[in-house]
């Protein structure tokens, strides 16, 4: 488990800020390949694209609301048991191991 | 902070965040490119932005070109201000100039207090009541007084043609933010939200907030969602209805969702104005409702919408560690985070939590201070 957590926080770490090596480079280069940094590697670009289609494109609108595409029925069962526990009326041994587990 | 250097940017998006950062760090920066091709350069409301930086600050520079597809901004002094007026435009709501206005206006001279008119509540842009409940009280959290901050709705005004009105007063800070420690995002005890409808029947925010109330009171009794309908002036120039909720944590942290019903943009409005299919207050209610608990199943300390605030609230802190936690990252606040590490240097440790799915996040601020009040 420790292996694939540092994994998933490396990749997650590359997702935002690009390539290690990049990240190094002064001004002068950036100008040249500020585009270039935002590309990620081979495997990754593809899933990483569907998730954001706006992640390449310069001239993005600027919104901060994130828009859900489509929201899930929340009077059905299910979804509703699966965040009880957020709530003050669920179970708190739960919920307050849920803030530790990091640590 | 400042570099001599001009920083060289292409492309109109993260618009806000560059000019906000290169505000703060005093770091004159070029543009280019700006929406290349389609309906090249900037839009009115970047125009407006514009505009307003030089409002509240002293000895800027602003040039654009004559297509404007190129913007130079050497920044100049947070002044802040009393008694200053702006009008956003039509084509972004409030919400897209208040979220700079107030980073800007802690970093001030005098505090600010600006009235803006326009939309007050649309569909792309938070609504102001999200920003009265949630936005200004994330502030205390880094060490800013709740008093002197406010938000004051004086008229609403929903798309296309706006009408509305807010004062903002955003107090200046003494030096520096404080850094935080802000992972426990609690659990929900209790949900508040408002509703409005501008020129139209009361009646309809019954119905917004019976639906909404359907959906919270599965989770939890304490749901209490005001009314606000206005009418005659108050109620701006268009007709519409919306509503903001909010869920209140334990640990006092603030998970919102907004909707705004009502007739599409200045565009359309000529033509077809009447012919699009509104959205019934029943379904808008209970959408509100499902946003509210999609955030909430999320997890962190804020709402997505938030998250780009948050970490731009981090990266100013003083040289100390800020540790946040956040549900998933979304595309905005990951462009954030791109600029942030631009401007300021600062590059967080992000660290996902796969047992509740959040993330955390940690950084050492960039000691940001506020220079233009020393020099008074």
């Amino acid at each position: 488990l420790a292996r694939t957590l540092s994994r998933r926080s490396a990749s997650l770490m590359q997702l935002v800020y690009g390539k290690p090596s990049t990240e190094l480079d002064n001004d002068n280069s950036k100008e040249d390949s500020s585009d270039e940094e935002f590309f990620i590697p081979k495997g990754q670009k593809k899933q990483a694209q569907n998730e954001l289609p706006s992640f390449d494109d310069i001239d993005a609108e600027d919104y901060s609301k994130f828009f859900k595409s489509e929201l899930r029925d929340w009077s059905s069962g299910d979804l509703v048991e699966s965040i009880r526990d957020r709530f003050v009326t669920g179970d708190w041994l739960k919920a307050s191991l849920r803030g530790h587990e990091i640590d | 902070m400042g570099r001599d250097k001009t920083r060289r940017l292409s492309g109109s998006r993260h618009f806000r965040q560059r000019m906000v950062l290169a505000t703060l760090t005093s770091t004159p920066v070029t543009i280019v490119d700006i929406r290349a091709d389609g309906t090249p350069g900037l839009r009115d409301h970047e125009v407006s932005l514009l505009r307003l930086l030089d409002k509240i600050s002293d000895h800027s520079d602003i040039e654009i070109n004559e297509t404007g597809t190129k913007l130079r901004y050497k920044p100049g002094v947070i002044i802040g201000g009393k008694d200053l007026e702006h009008d956003c435009g039509l084509q972004r709501g409030i919400g897209y100039f208040l979220e700079p206005l107030i980073l800007l206006g802690l970093f001030g001279r005098s505090p600010l207090s600006i009235r803006l008119k326009g939309i007050t509540n649309d569909t792309k842009d938070p609504s102001v009541d999200t920003f009265r409940m949630v936005t200004l009280h994330m502030l205390k959290h880094f060490g800013v007084p709740l008093e002197g901050l406010e938000l004051k709705i004086e008229s609403r005004g929903a798309p296309p043609l706006g009408g509305g009105e807010v004062l903002l007063r955003v107090p200046n800070i003494n030096s520096t933010l404080t850094a935080v420690n802000w992972v426990d995002e609690g659990m929900v005890k209790r949900i508040r939200g408002v509703t409005f409808s501008t020129r139209v029947s009361p009646q309809i925010e019954n119905r917004i907030l019976y639906a909404a109330r359907g959906l919270f009171n599965k989770f939890i009794p304490d749901v209490h969602i005001f009314t606000d309908h206005r009418s005659g002036a108050s109620g701006g120039r268009s007709a519409g209805y919306g509503v903001s909720v909010v869920a209140e944590t334990t640990t006092g942290c603030l998970i919102s969702a907004d909707a705004t019903v009502s007739h599409t943009n200045v565009d359309e409005l000529s033509t077809e104005s009447e012919k699009p299919e509104l959205m019934s207050p029943e379904d808008l209610g209970e959408q509100v409702a499902s946003m509210l608990l999609e955030e909430v199943a999320q997890g962190g300390v804020v709402d997505s919408t938030h998250q780009g605030l948050l970490f731009m609230l981090c990266a100013l802190c003083p040289p100390d560690v800020s540790k946040v936690r956040v549900g998933q990252l979304t595309p905005y606040a990951i462009e954030t985070l791109r600029n942030i590490r631009d401007f300021l240097d600062v590059k967080f440790i992000i660290k996902p939590d796969p047992n509740s799915n959040t993330v955390t996040l940690k950084c050492v601020g960039a000691g940001v201070k506020n220079l233009a009040r020393k020099i008074s």
